[in-house]
């Protein structure tokens, strides 16, 4: 069999972690193959490397018989080499025939043809059986038919070799799915090759031919979909090394039957649907789920940096509806955004002031704040959660990400919050800080009321999570209590999968 | 760090104040009567106006937006106040001052609500009710409005012993000001809330209502320019401010101030108004000519733009080399 392209002995080493170690991958023309692993594992960063966004620290890339240390999008073009990124990336107030044929227009020089290129694209769209308009704009598309677009482009008019798609049935609808299972299928039989990373297993297994599992940034093996099933593969992406479970010690005994916080029939259409859930006050409740589930829509929505469509927010008893998070803090609900940068920190303030934003009305007289009582709370803070700087006054871009991630959780429990709802505090830190925060988090965190979690990895949850609610396309599905849990079920629960019964879910 | 590097990005911050002495040294050396105290004085005296726009212009810009109306609120409040007031015959002047600052605080409000709940663009809405105050100015008063009561015009020309009134009023502003940015809750919001509107506004900031009040401070404080200008030449004139608002917006990023907002001390931007002051007064008594002085100005707001990058990209050019250096040493802090 011919080899499309081949990967020998990547590494890929970012300032002080590795995030690839020695991985090597073959893969076969008229291929599909899948590619699959834990969020961290290095998936994105070998399909970067491949599309010549990134190059590799070591390792050799193969194509077309050329020999490359790294390659750069422009040669990956022109080695027919291309990648369908998670977010749809289109020129939005052009039009669906323009995206499609820019920036080569159909080879014109000088002059367009806009009359070949729209019926162009009106046949390639049929081949494909896809039935948008080639005139409409593509703003008036919805995100799935905007990523489909993509998908065509890449398949057909710019008829890659290779094409990657990262995640891209992520945010396909049931309808699209189907149409982008016949273009894989179709362009396999035509010899292409199709790289597919996806986190549903069902979904692979029956897409590709070879699955390659990545697992912290070692290639765990190769294998035909054939020799596979859902469990199999959702055992080796695990791992059975981290079946050892939970280190952080028990604190169930802290959990008292008081609700203090509670979510009825939450809906926000499109995100969310009719979520249910109760809080109890010294309980840490874990929420899994995949991108996209709605994990981080209904924390935002909680504290009212969103809006819901209906449903109720029970907070101690009496229903809320927060307009913004200023009118939630005052009850003591706080939220920690997944997105550190963008919402999380202001990087060119200080420690100090970051971490105590959200309480210096209680720093503060006459609404003047005390710094004597401002240095000692934002000290505490920082030898509490082992923050390394230099001094308070440090600003927050001079920090590491997992310093930074340090920061973020201690402006949260500066205030002992109520309610905290904690969206992916483990997000991009290392092991040793991440430890440190779940460490933080499961001593720190349950005196003042009940903490809601997501995070990106199950083995997180497990270790701290008293109960973990499984989300899956907006609903929870399911739920398991600390004494059943089990990595390797609850991430087969991610992917739809009810594990118990279905009327069981709290 | 190492102390080359904190020493470098001290100088980058402070760099208003190593210009002010080069250039008093300068000017000390080379423009005759310079250094007199008398010539002292009447800099400040002559920065008053300015350094009160500075000042709201810097506000604005460190929650992150920017105001091109305030040189021309400078005419407007006190334009419509004195026409208001003295619409009865004989003026009343506690009248006049009250409704001055209130004109001002208005304008600033709706400045304010549209840019932060509208979320229009703020350079070019403020640009419009600049154009449009002004045009009001004109047609209300065609020329100037002479013989202001006293109690009116005390602020621009009073004198308390050697020292002018309007110097010790906008003293004792900045001292405001810099108190309340430095020590209270109610100031701490600006700066969070242009380092990061989103961040800030998930950790309970409300940051609409921040924004808002940063335009009302500007449109307030250019209101008190416009009672120091007048006052100064005992007449509201329809052209007081004018092209005035560049060069506050210039003075305010010499001042420490930055485009991308989360910058920015009252201390830093008086620095920048007593620069703008001096380069004022020496062209002044050297006597070059006025269109080259014109032109000066042109270039200096030209340096202020592209210092405000280039201060960008220095820091963070220094910063990087500090991380290299760290992670070379292999110390680091043990994490990424």
């Amino acid at each position: 069999m011919e080899i499309a392209f081949e990967l020998r002995d990547i590494t890929k080493l970012f300032a002080g972690t590795v995030a690839l170690e020695h991985v090597s991958i073959s893969v076969n023309r008229g291929e599909v193959h899948g590619l699959i692993g834990k969020n961290g594992a290095g998936k994105s960063t070998l399909v970067n490397i491949l599309s010549g966004i990134i190059g590799p620290s070591m390792g050799e890339i193969h194509v077309n018989g050329h020999v490359f240390r790294h390659l750069t999008p422009h040669l990956a073009k022109k080695h027919k080499i291309s990648i369908i990124t998670q977010e749809p990336q289109t020129m939005n107030e052009c039009t669906v025939a323009e995206n499609l044929y820019m920036p080569m227009y159909g080879g014109a020089k000088g002059w367009i043809d806009w009359g070949k290129i729209e019926n162009d694209t009106r046949e390639t769209l049929e081949k494909a059986g896809f039935s948008i308009d080639p005139k409409q704009k593509a703003r008036d598309l919805t995100v799935s038919e905007k990523q489909l677009m993509l998908v065509i482009k890449a398949c057909y008019v710019e008829d890659a070799d290779v094409v990657i798609m990262d995640e891209v049935s992520a945010s396909l609808s049931k309808r699209d799915e189907h149409v982008l299972y016949d273009i894989i299928k179709e362009r396999a039989a035509a010899g292409k090759t199709i790289i597919f990373i996806s986190h549903h297993t069902a979904e692979l297994l029956k897409v590709c031919d070879r699955v390659s599992v990545l697992r912290n940034g070692r290639c765990v093996g190769c294998y035909r979909c054939d020799e596979l099933d859902m469990e199999k593969l959702a055992r080796l992406i695990v791992g059975t090394e981290s079946f050892s479970v939970s280190e952080a010690a028990d604190k169930r005994h802290m959990v008292s039957d008081e609700v203090i916080f509670r979510l009825d029939g939450y809906t926000r259409y499109g995100k969310f649907r009719d979520v249910t859930l109760e809080l109890h006050r010294g309980e840490i409740l874990g929420l899994a789920g995949l991108r996209g589930s709605g994990r981080t829509e209904i924390m935002k929505c909680v504290v009212g940096a969103d809006r819901p469509d209906g449903g109720k927010v029970m907070v101690g008893g009496s229903e809320k509806r927060y307009a913004s998070p200023s009118q939630s803090l005052s009850d003591g609900v706080l939220y920690l955004p997944e997105e550190r940068e963008r919402e999380g920190l202001i990087g060119i303030s200080s420690i100090k002031k970051n971490i105590t934003i959200s309480i210096m009305d209680m720093l503060s007289h006459w609404g003047i704040i005390k710094s004597k009582k401002e240095n000692q709370r934002a000290g505490e803070l920082i030898s509490l959660l082992r923050i390394k700087a230099f001094s308070p006054d440090q600003e927050i871009h001079q920090l590491s990400g997992g310093n930074k991630q340090k920061v973020l959780v201690g402006k949260i429990m500066a205030r002992t919050p109520v309610v905290s709802l904690l969206d992916e505090p483990t997000r991009g830190v290392d092991i040793q800080a991440k430890e440190s925060i779940l460490h933080s988090i499961n001593e720190g965190m349950r005196e003042g009321g009940g903490v809601l979690i997501t995070s990106p990895s199950v083995d997180d949850l497990i270790k701290i999570c008293d109960r973990i609610l499984v989300l899956f396309e907006g609903e929870i599905i399911d739920v398991f209590d600390r004494g059943e849990f089990s990595e390797q079920a609850i991430y087969q629960a991610m992917q739809g999968e009810r594990i118990h019964g279905a009327g069981e879910c709290a | 760090m190492r102390k080359r590097a904190r020493i470098e990005l001290m100088v980058l911050d402070n760099v208003v104040w190593l210009l002010l002495v080069l250039f008093y040294l300068f000017n000390a050396a080379f423009t005759p009567n310079f250094t007199k105290m008398q010539n002292m004085v009447n800099i400040l005296y002559q920065t008053t106006s300015i350094s009160l726009l500075v000042l709201g212009q810097g506000i604005v810009m460190m929650v992150g937006e920017l105001d091109l109306s305030i040189d021309s609120t400078l005419a407007f409040a006190p334009g419509v106040a004195v026409i208001v007031a003295a619409a009865g015959g004989e003026m009343n002047p506690a009248l006049a001052i009250a409704l001055t600052l209130l004109v001002g605080a208005g304008v600033g409000l709706l400045n304010g609500v549209f840019v932060a709940k509208v979320k229009a663009n703020s350079f070019l809405f403020t640009l419009s009710t600049e154009i449009a105050m002004r045009g009001l100015v004109l047609f209300l008063i065609p020329f100037s409005i002479a013989g202001l009561h006293p109690a009116f015009s005390y602020l621009g020309r009073g004198k308390l012993g050697m020292v002018p009134v309007a110097v010790i009023a906008v003293l004792v502003i900045y001292a405001i000001f810099e108190f309340v940015f430095r020590k209270t809750v109610f100031g701490r919001k600006f700066l969070l809330t242009g380092g990061n509107r989103q961040a800030a506004f998930i950790s309970g900031i409300d940051t609409d209502k921040v924004m808002i009040w940063s335009f009302v401070i500007a449109g307030v404080l250019a209101a008190v320019a416009g009672l120091v200008t007048a006052g100064r030449q005992n007449a509201v004139s329809n052209v007081m401010g004018k092209d005035m608002v560049m060069m506050a917006f210039a003075a305010a990023i010499l001042g420490g101030c930055s485009f991308n907002g989360g910058l920015g001390k009252p201390i830093g931007m008086l620095g920048g108004a007593l620069l703008l002051g001096m380069i004022d007064n020496s062209l002044n008594l050297l006597g070059v000519n006025v269109n080259l002085v014109s032109a000066t100005k042109g270039a200096l707001i030209f340096i202020a733009i592209v210092l405000d990058r280039v201060k960008t990209q220095l820091t963070a050019q220094i910063l990087y080399r500090e991380n290299v250096f760290k992670l070379k040493a292999g110390g680091g802090d043990g994490e990424t």
